[in-house]
């Protein structure tokens, strides 16, 4: 049995849908740390609702996507079918990047920061959390916030938000990150200032 | 992002990479072979052999119908350097019967009904049940008058065929 016989519909309504969910990343990154709905799970996708709708409408055949290495090979064989995404080797390569293994997450500085010519050249980091509340406290400031977000994701290794404070440091180099977490989205551009409360 | 109606859409149809079997449902050459005919038959021969809908397993459109285009590429006196053409509309979709095959299609023009015709159709000839019989009914008599039509059309222009000749002259 090949792999197309799993085959996974995309969008149910490719136009409208993924214009919802480009402006619901839209908002997400220019407003840091709100919560944004980008809409339920697709049926026969092993992704949650936001984090599957993002790749469908983002992605195109010049956005390299990384996958984690246990990947099945479903997943990229239907975003590729979907949006002809091709799959990035190293995870420098990719314009999008999909992490749902929090154990396993890479550094950072792995992803490519772009050029200080044409820093837009960088990733997008899509990260699927349990939960986009209830973590370790976290103040957010900058560009889209009136004065300061509370945040508080929960599952991220230790350390990531030192590596976070490299990646704010490096303006207008960096990444930015999309976290995702079932129906819903919040971004953390880089440039957020984050500031944790507790657990230095 | 993929945006169907703009821009030049990628053609990629993939052949499922190996046969599982020696039948002739999963040769790739023979899927190709199919496919061509499909993607050249109009709506109205698909539309006579079309299935009753109740004796088919549910049909999931993996790839609803979508209208795109094409950069149609020609070679200069047909096999000098390539050069773009232009571009014509093209219609595909993907759909599966219920856990069976994916069956594909790409169609020129704009009839998304033509190629979800050509789908389904596709989606059936890998099924070993329906093969050897829609081999027989549909396929086989679309190739012959496909090629009919195109040796009469051949025939038809072979006559204001021209032959450019260069004399040397004398003097050289």
């Amino acid at each position: 049995m090949n792999a197309t016989s799993t085959l996974a519909p995309g969008l149910p309504d490719a136009v409208h849908d993924s214009q919802q969910a480009f402006r619901a990343a839209l908002d997400a990154l220019a407003r840091p740390g709100q919560v944004r709905h980008i809409g339920p799970a697709l049926s026969g996708v092993a992704l949650g609702g936001a984090l599957a709708r993002l790749l469908l409408s983002l992605c195109d055949d010049e956005t390299p996507v990384w996958w984690p290495a246990a990947t099945a090979a479903d997943l990229p064989q239907w975003l590729r079918f979907h949006t002809g995404a091709p799959v990035a080797q190293r995870p420098d390569a990719a314009s999008f990047a999909v992490l749902t293994d929090l154990a396993q997450l890479p550094t950072l500085t792995d992803f490519a920061p772009g050029s200080a010519a044409s820093p837009e050249m960088s990733g997008t980091l899509l990260i699927e959390l349990p939960a986009l509340a209830g973590g370790p406290g976290l103040e957010w400031r900058g560009p889209g916030i009136a004065q300061v977000q509370r945040v508080g994701l929960p599952g991220l290794p230790e350390g990531f938000w030192a590596q976070w404070q490299a990646n704010h440091a490096a303006f207008p180099q960096g990444v930015d990150i999309l976290f995702t977490c079932g129906d819903a989205a919040l971004g953390l551009p880089r440039t957020t200032r984050v500031r944790r409360l507790e657990g230095l | 992002m993929n945006r169907p109606g703009t821009s030049a859409a990628y053609l990629d149809i993939r052949m499922t990479n190996k046969p599982s079997s020696e039948h002739a449902s999963s040769d790739p050459a023979a899927r190709q072979a199919w496919l061509a005919v499909l993607a050249r038959a109009s709506l109205a021969q698909l539309q006579a052999q079309a299935p009753a809908a109740d004796t088919l397993p549910p049909v999931q459109q993996v790839r609803p119908p979508e209208i795109g285009m094409v950069m149609l590429r020609g070679r200069v006196g047909g096999a000098g350097n390539p050069f773009n053409l232009g571009e014509a509309s093209v219609v595909r979709c993907a759909v599966r019967l219920g856990q069976g095959p994916l069956g594909v299609a790409y169609a020129l023009g704009r009839d998304k009904r033509r190629a979800e015709l050509a789908a389904l159709f596709d989606a059936l000839l890998q099924d070993p049940q329906h093969h050897d019989t829609l081999q027989r009914e549909l396929i086989a008599p679309l190739a012959q008058s496909q090629a009919q039509a195109r040796a009469q059309t051949q025939h038809a222009v072979a006559s204001s065929k021209v032959e450019f000749f260069t004399f040397v002259r004398g003097e050289a």
